[in-house]
């Protein structure tokens, strides 16, 4: 059996609207980004016989929207527990259910309602697990974690707010030509410097943008791919690392984050390195995400992410184009899977007026702290 | 400092007076019963000496078995925020505050999370030298450790 995860295919794409408030339950929005990624590849219902999710306990899951659009006996249904950190396990799983004849074709989906929202937690009023230790000192949710990593950042490497907001501009500024983004309007760096504090060093324009929607895309077999309208987008090879059991508090680094771990793993399973990307989907849940993952990948040293954002590196013409969707920053916060979304539609060359020209190959990271993953999608098999 | 002593919180008061309460656990317990007794405590394999936060019924590195053992309460801010908007419930009137990863000198990377007192946010570094003090958490229920600069401006 294939060691690896090139027999597999990203074939069809699908997304709900990207609204502030649907209204819409989870079950609706998924359903309809698995209809519309199935009509995306010219398959139906009954050609898919596995779905799997992740999510926080705030989901439909795969049976329910499978039921909903019309499956009638999955073969294949997998739920997983996590956030941006499970992404790329979870995408690889369905991969791997597909080269390992668990399954055919699989519709892989996230959808977050107007019920989820990370940024804040004003309802939370009891905690348990590692939580209790922190909650008490009203320390509890990801922008207050990733605050203090950015803050050890600036201590050890002389990173700025001026270069955080390089990355929050860029993003906004790739956002103006994606019609799906919510957040459209061009910023400057004043503007960002002027976006009120939430936890310094955070400003409002670190964080990213919470929103109602649903992504699915559906993943097969490189054969099957073959037959199916689209060019199909194959993926190269994939790599997680989880390490301090998930604690942001106890992660020994706080200057990087587990892509200091993934991205040789990455790099050495696909034979790829820094150089071969043309399009970056970095997860980017905050401003500093982007920082810390990207100089992990080694895209450049520590402490220069700034400057290669300001010389336009990052973008059209650059060394490698960061986030063309606009990211979770500007486009919306789908819990990444918004990213392989963008990635795929880049790939197939189908990304009207952001498309990166002759993009090859893309890098998709997801996760953030200790733990998390990226894979590397490209337009030709491994 | 302003966090209240001995006040109790009204019944019925706005929820959002109130910073989220601890649920401890069979592991867990033994911490916030160290502090209602002012002391801070940690948990530590009897066998090989590792201190393990957050706690763990066994040590992850020789499955000892692990006690809450005080700790001397001095550390150094490793990172640290100043929280300007209300994210997370309590402490709505101290806004903003100062929330810091302590190093603790018992262990390299042995951190807690806690409140930094006693300073303006302006004067809080990264390698600030630290020490704990008990205050009651508001709720009436539990105590936490807070941690003051050691030669406070």
């Amino acid at each position: 059996m294939s060691r690896s995860l090139g027999g597999a295919a990203v074939v069809g794409i699908g997304r709900s609207p990207f609204v502030r408030s649907s209204g819409r339950t989870t079950l609706s929005m998924a359903a309809q980004a698995a209809r519309e990624a199935l009509a995306d590849c010219g398959l139906t219902a009954a050609d898919v016989d596995g779905f799997t999710c992740y999510s926080t306990g705030d989901s439909a899951g795969p049976s329910q929207v499978a039921h909903a659009i019309g499956v009638d006996d999955l073969g294949w249904s997998l739920s997983v527990l996590g956030g941006g950190n499970i992404v790329t396990s979870t995408v690889a799983g369905a991969a791997t259910a597909v080269l390992s004849g668990q399954a055919e074709v699989v519709v892989v989906y996230r959808v977050l309602g107007s019920q989820t929202r990370y940024g804040r937690a004003l309802e939370r009023v009891e905690v348990d697990g590692e939580g209790q230790f922190a909650g008490p000192h009203g320390y509890l949710v990801p922008p207050q974690w990733f605050a203090m990593f950015c803050r050890r950042h600036q201590y050890e490497y002389g990173s700025t707010a001026a270069d955080l907001g390089a990355i929050a501009v860029q993003e906004r500024d790739h956002a103006v030509r994606n019609p799906h983004a919510v957040a459209r309007s061009p910023i400057t760096l004043d503007d960002y410097l002027n976006s009120r504090w939430i936890s310094e060093p955070f400003r409002l324009f670190d964080c990213c943008y919470e929103i109602d929607g649903a992504v699915a895309i559906v993943v097969t077999s490189a054969e099957r791919a073959a037959d199916l309208p689209h060019r199909p987008v194959h993926l190269l090879g994939a790599a997680d690392s989880n390490r301090f059991g998930g604690s942001v508090d106890q992660w020994d680094d706080l200057s990087c984050m587990y892509s200091r771990d993934t991205a040789p793993r990455l790099w050495s399973r696909t034979g790829l390195r820094p150089a071969d990307i043309d399009v970056a989907c970095m997860y980017d849940c905050f401003t500093f995400t982007v920082m810390a993952t990207f100089e992990d990948f080694g895209f450049c040293a520590k402490g220069e992410v700034g400057d290669y954002f300001r010389a336009g590196r990052a973008t059209y013409g650059g060394d490698v184009v960061v986030n063309p969707h606009g990211g979770l920053l500007s486009e919306g916060y789908i819990h990444g899977l918004n990213h392989h979304y963008e990635a795929v539609l880049q790939l197939r060359g189908d990304a009207g007026d952001r498309q990166v020209r002759g993009a090859e190959t893309a890098l998709v990271t997801s996760g953030a702290g200790p733990f998390g993953g990226a894979l590397v999608y490209g337009t030709a098999a491994p | 400092m302003t966090t209240t002593h001995g006040e109790p919180p009204a019944v019925g008061a706005d929820p959002l007076s109130l910073p989220p309460q601890p649920v401890p656990d069979a592991v867990t317990a033994p911490f916030w019963a160290a502090l209602a007794d002012g002391r801070l405590a940690m948990c530590r394999c009897g066998h090989c000496g590792l201190w393990l936060q957050p706690p763990l019924e066994r040590c992850r590195r020789c499955a000892g078995p692990t006690r809450f053992t005080d700790v001397a309460g001095t550390g150094t801010v490793y990172s640290f925020i100043v929280q300007h908007r209300a994210t997370v419930p309590g402490y709505l009137d101290d806004l903003p505050y100062v929330v810091a990863l302590v190093e603790l000198d018992e262990q390299a990377g042995l951190r807690l999370p806690a409140r930094i007192v006693g300073v303006d946010p302006a004067q809080v570094r990264c390698g600030l030298r630290v020490r704990a003090e008990f205050a009651d958490l508001p709720g009436g229920d539990f105590t936490v450790a807070v941690f003051r600069p050691v030669d406070g401006p």
